[in-house]
């Protein structure tokens, strides 16, 4: 009977049933969707990466000591000579010498091809498979110094085919190729978005600029060969810092530095689509209420013709059951859409991703359920239990129903759980207990609180702050404002819950927009203090730029003072340090370090290095000690402590010299930017002519001066803001759903009401504009609290970050007034088809609305 | 019964009225004449009650004299107004300063005061209305020490007192109430009554009032009775007796 009465209403009230289905299913479909493209990009690339390394037994290659591949440390070249060696040794069947360097495609106009951020590569052509999984679409293998195969996916992007001229701007200088074939990765047409031109393998080492020098050495194995003896064997003729491993390692360690990448993407994405499903509980929570206490009079009935109140409460859970059920399973295959959806986003900015087949594993579904019905029934059970704790004589009177909770046991309720959430976040940014797990644990789990308890204390709250902020909208729209500011503050929980929705989002944006704006302006004094360098050459292949950049720079009498930013990984005392080496007759000139004592002689001499204070106080290290160091490809250095430093905001704790970086290693040198001032009495704009000249042939390079490259670098902490912003506006997304939903819930709850106004005399237009400026209070009342919470969120998240990536607090006006007209605007849209329902009704039904 | 006349000039002296107004709900064999052929004016300053047993058209006919609802054919006028030219806005404008009313119930809106809910058509029309006029309304219904109250903090006499004060406060051409004392007890019923009543000495203000009971009926200076969706009957100067003779012989 309960399951008949409860099918029926579902059917009754299908409309509100969509919209707490739409909300379910939002958030649904981005967890599950997060979920689905992490997995799907893990097994895609995974595979990917076996079936190239299928046929590959074993690899040479440099050793890399205390750094990975991942963050960014590149393995020495290793002699050529080795490939006939390795040929020559019993059981190998095939060896061949592979090289990759940069190489910058011009497109037929001249201009270079970008990538986003994908590297640009320059390689040596080793023959179709089996080696290296690389496959022909069109045309042929490039034969001779003249030829060159690129990627089909760049070929098309950018419109050139087989027996057309490019010009190519490699190490070597810049040159012209005939295209000769169109190649991709497997099955793929590209390089997953790297652009990529393949070089006969005879005259590849000359075109990439190599010398006699390979990267690494791919071996097949003859059939029957034992794979261990034949390594054994490998290992004996090696000379010292180079190895022999297996295939198989390589993919494994390829594919892990990838699942690493997309883990932390997936789990950026998952955070998000969480913060949505929670806002969607909000909304889907004071749907169940309203409606419930829409109902009061039907369940009174129920109860009053003798179904018992556990009855009642039953036939609502049954119904939110179904109701999240069928939104949940649409959810699931709603996340498909959504991990399509952000694999085209990232392949229309050219990321070209492989063809991604989407895997559903169980736990996805899984949690997606968890999700979708947890979300619903923590949403229901309240209200439900309320419902079922209607008196009968409610059917008479409805307005002994519900008896809410009193305003002051919220006051101490929301003042207790917002107390704790503070404490745990403030906990897990300062004491950060149990390392990133202890963080994330803490200060998340403190916000999602410090939330809960914001809603319960805001709804004590919303009636005399919805009133004041409602009382300029009174003054200037009169009747319809004076409304507004009434009904907003009529059901002061229902304008709490609302808002809550939208202060969770602002609060979070705000918190991203206090730190970035920090973190800008930071770095905007770091940049004003320290760099005194005229010019920044930044390198825009994210590859480094090569050492002839710099010497180009220093031939220039334009220019006094010249240096490179060279970084390379080692190992101090077991720490992996990063070490920059800088040109030290000069650097003192570009970048003020804040020198206190001792100085750059150290490393004008020699094996001088300049120690940041702090990790020379963690060593008790005095000037003139002694440092050994062990560079990541393996070679180990004595380095003197020359000098101390205090400022190490522009990244790196230990400075030597280029002459002892070029000692340690025989790495290809790669420039991270290049620093140059003017020379007294150049005309600055004479200098960037000069500057641009000298680079014509390295498009890579960008020239700034000390305010492009200030704006630049804000843009990209702007950039990141907008990430954070995007990814919210889901969650927002649903926030101004739910303003949209509860308003028209209101509307129909105010039917007679509404009839009653019109035919004395209001206005269709005058109604519409009540309800607009209801959705504004409300809009705005969330915007407050979610500035106010996201602003003490953002202040603390600023302080507890280290001094030297923040060192005091901006709070971005400007952003948050932007977010504040943009939740007004969000908020008119939101009530236009309220208010339409509103302005439409007919006056006669709406008078004798039961 | 009803020939088809000309429209009379809008000068003639009736405060509102219609002219063959004909009323049809539904279609076919379903459908309901709810007004039938109605002619009827009512004069300025007279107090006027409609009579007729449930489902004769009366509040239908209400309805329509406000320019709730609409006439299938036939037309409505509103002092030298005809409704059916004006469009909804300008409707609404009609109401709001030409028109008073008084439902049965859920007369008030329930976030305004008691004064609030008396200025409201004014306050919507942006006037502050006028002062004087407004503190003797609200002294004629004796609702001075009750004016800052909500409606759920009235009584149900005191809520439709205020209904009468609001449907006054304008000083509209007309006002239209639909059973007013239904609701309420005869104390109450009574006291509504003759607060109609001396709005109609006092102010001249014109009324027509929907109900069914003959005592109430006998406040008016007319009574029109309704049958089927005809004027069936026209009394002036009713009494409590010569209505429940003409409710008599309509077979009631
Ligand atoms: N919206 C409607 N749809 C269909 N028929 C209607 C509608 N409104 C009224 N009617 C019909 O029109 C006729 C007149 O109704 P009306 O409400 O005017 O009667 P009444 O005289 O006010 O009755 P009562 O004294 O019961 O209030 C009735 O037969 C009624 O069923
Ligand atoms: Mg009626």
């Amino acid at each position: 009977m309960i399951g008949t009465l409860a099918r029926k209403s579902l059917r009754a009230r299908l409309g509100r049933n969509v919209f707490i289905g739409l909300a379910i299913m939002l958030g649904v479909s981005f967890v599950a969707g997060s979920f689905v493209l992490a997995d799907s990009m893990k097994a895609t690339f995974n595979n990917l990466f076996t079936e190239l390394s299928e046929n590959t037994d074993l690899v040479v290659r440099a050793e890399l000591v205390g750094a990975n591949e991942t963050e960014g440390a590149l393995r020495d070249p290793i002699a050529g000579d080795l490939v006939a060696e390795v040929s020559a040794i019993d059981g190998v069947e095939l060896a061949q010498g592979s090289l990759q360097r940069f190489a910058q495609m011009l497109d037929t106009d001249g201009e270079p091809i970008g990538t986003a951020g994908a590297p640009q590569i320059g390689a040596s052509w080793s023959g179709e498979g089996p080696l290296n999984g690389i496959t022909i679409k069109d045309g042929r293998a490039p034969d001779g110094p003249d030829e060159v195969a690129i990627d089909k996916a760049t070929a098309d992007r950018v419109g050139y085919d087989v027996g057309e001229q490019i010009t190519i701007v490699l190490d070597s200088g810049r040159r012209d190729f005939t295209i000769v074939g169109l190649v991709g990765l497997g099955d793929t047409d590209g390089f997953a978005g790297a652009t990529t031109s393949l070089f006969d393998d005879a005259a590849a080492a000359e075109i990439l600029g190599a010398g006699d020098m390979v990267d690494t050495i791919e071996i097949a194995l003859a059939d029957g060969a034992d794979i261990d003896a034949v390594r054994a064997d490998i290992a004996e003729i090696l000379p010292p810092r180079v190895e022999v491993v297996t295939g198989e390692q390589v993919a494994e360690e390829t594919a892990d530095a990838i699942n690493q990448i997309v883990d932390l993407f997936g789990t950026g994405l998952l955070i998000f689509a969480f913060v949505t499903a929670f806002v969607s509980a909000f909304i889907i929570n004071n749907i169940f209420g309203i409606t419930i206490g829409q109902r009061l009079r039907e369940l009174a009935l129920l109860r009053s013709i003798g179904a018992n109140s556990s009855q009642v409460r039953r036939m609502i859970v049954i119904e939110a059951v179904v109701v999240s059920l069928t939104a949940t399973i649409v959810g699931i295959f709603g996340g498909l859409l959504v991990a399509r959806g952000i694999i085209a986003i990232f392949n229309q900015a050219g990321a070209g991703f492989p063809d991604i087949g989407l895997t559903m594993q169980i736990r996805t579904i899984v949690v997606s359920l968890i999700v979708g019905l947890g979300v619903t029934l923590a949403s229901v059970l309240i209200p439900a239990r309320r419902a079922a704790k209607i008196p009968p004589v409610a059917a008479m009177r409805p307005e002994l129903g519900f008896t809410a909770l009193s305003a002051s046991r919220r006051l101490v309720g929301g003042a207790v759980v917002t107390g704790i959430g503070v404490a745990m976040f403030l906990v897990g940014l300062f004491v950060q207990p149990g390392g990133g797990t202890g963080l994330a644990f803490f200060a998340g789990g403190g916000a999602l609180l410090t939330f809960l308890g914001v809603t319960s204390l805001s709804s004590t709250v919303a009636q005399p702050v919805s009133r004041a902020i409602g009382a300029p909208i009174e003054r200037l729209f009169g009747q319809s404002g004076k409304f507004a500011r009434d009904n907003a503050s009529r059901s002061p929980r229902r304008t709490a819950r609302t808002a809550s929705a939208l202060m969770i989002g602002v609060a979070l944006i705000s918190a991203g927009a206090v730190f970035a704006a920090s973190l800008r302006d930071t770095f905007g004094r770091v940049l004003d203090r320290a760099v005194t360098a005229d010019y920044i050459v930044t390198d825009d292949s994210f590859q480094g730029l090569p050492p002839a950049v710099a010497q180009n720079l220093g031939e220039l009498d334009e220019l006094a003072d010249v240096s490179p930013f060279r970084s390379i990984f080692g190992t101090i005392d077991d720490d992996q340090v990063a070490v920059t080496a800088v040109d030290p007759e000069s650097f003192d000139e570009l970048i003020d370090l804040d020198v206190v004592e001792g100085g750059y002689d150290g490393l004008i001499a020699g094996n001088g290095v300049m120690v940041y204070g702090d990790a020379a106080d963690e060593r008790s290290l005095e000037l003139g000690d002694e440092v050994n160091v062990t560079y990541q490809n393996g070679l180990e250095s004595t380095l003197v402590v020359s000098g101390f430093f205090d400022d190490n905001s522009l990244g790196g704790s230990w400075y030597i010299s280029l002459d002892e970086l070029e000692r340690a290693s025989d790495q290809t040198p790669r420039d991270q930017f290049v620093l140059a001032r003017l020379a007294d009495g150049v005309d600055p704009a004479d200098g960037r002519a000069a500057v641009e000249g000298a680079l014509t042939d390295y498009p890579q390079a960008g020239v700034q001066d000390n305010a492009e490259f200030r704006a630049e670098q804000e843009g990209q902490i702007n950039q990141l803001l907008v990430v954070i912003t995007t990814l919210l506006s889901m969650a927002i997304l649903i926030s101004f759903l739910g303003i949209a939903i509860t308003l028209a819930l209101s509307v129909f709850e105010r039917t007679r009401e509404i009839g009653l106004l019109r035919a004395v005399g209001m206005t269709k237009r005058q109604l519409r504009r009540a309800v607009r400026w209801e959705a504004v209070i409300v809009a705005v009342f969330g915007v407050v609290v979610g500035v106010v919470v996201g602003l003490s969120m953002g202040i603390a998240l600023a302080i507890a970050v280290p001094n030297s990536v923040i060192d005091g607090v901006t709070l971005p006006w400007a952003n948050l007034l932007f977010t504040l007209v943009l939740a007004i605007i969000a908020a008119v849209v939101a009530a236009l088809y309220p208010a339409y329902k509103a302005s439409n009704m007919n006056v006669l039904d709406a008078i004798s609305h039961e | 019964m009803s020939e088809m006349m000309a429209p009379p000039p809008p000068t003639v002296a009736a405060a509102a009225g219609v002219i063959d107004a004909r009323k049809t709900y539904g279609l076919g064999d379903a459908a309901v004449n709810a007004l039938d052929g109605v002619d009827v004016r009512f004069e300025p300053g007279k107090f006027t009650a409609i009579m007729g047993p449930s489902g004769s058209g009366k509040s239908t006919l209400l309805h329509c004299l406000a320019g709730l609802d609409s006439l299938t054919s036939g037309a409505v006028f509103i002092g030298d107004t005809y409704l059916a030219e004006l469009s909804d806005k300008e409707l609404t404008e009609l109401r709001r300063k030409q028109v008073g009313f008084v439902f049965q119930s859920f007369n008030l809106i329930p976030t305004l005061t008691a004064k609030e809910n008396i200025v409201l058509p004014l306050a919507l029309g942006g006037q502050d209305g006028d002062e004087v006029w407004i503190d003797r309304v609200i002294d004629t219904v004796g609702l001075r020490d009750r004016l800052t109250h909500r409606p759920s903090e009235l009584s149900g006499g005191q809520q439709q007192r205020v209904a009468v004060a609001r449907a006054l406060a304008t000083r509209p051409t007309i006002i239209f109430a639909d059973e007013p004392t239904g609701n309420l007890d005869s104390n109450s019923g009574t006291e509504i009554l003759q607060f109609m009543r001396d709005a109609v000495d006092e102010f001249g203000q014109t009324i027509v009032m929907v109900t069914h009971d003959p005592f109430a009926a006998s406040y008016a200076d007319r009574a029109v009775f309704l049958a089927d969706g005809k004027v069936v009957g026209d009394q002036a100067a009713p009494t409590r007796e010569s209505i429940m003779d003409q409710m008599a012989a309509l077979g009631h």
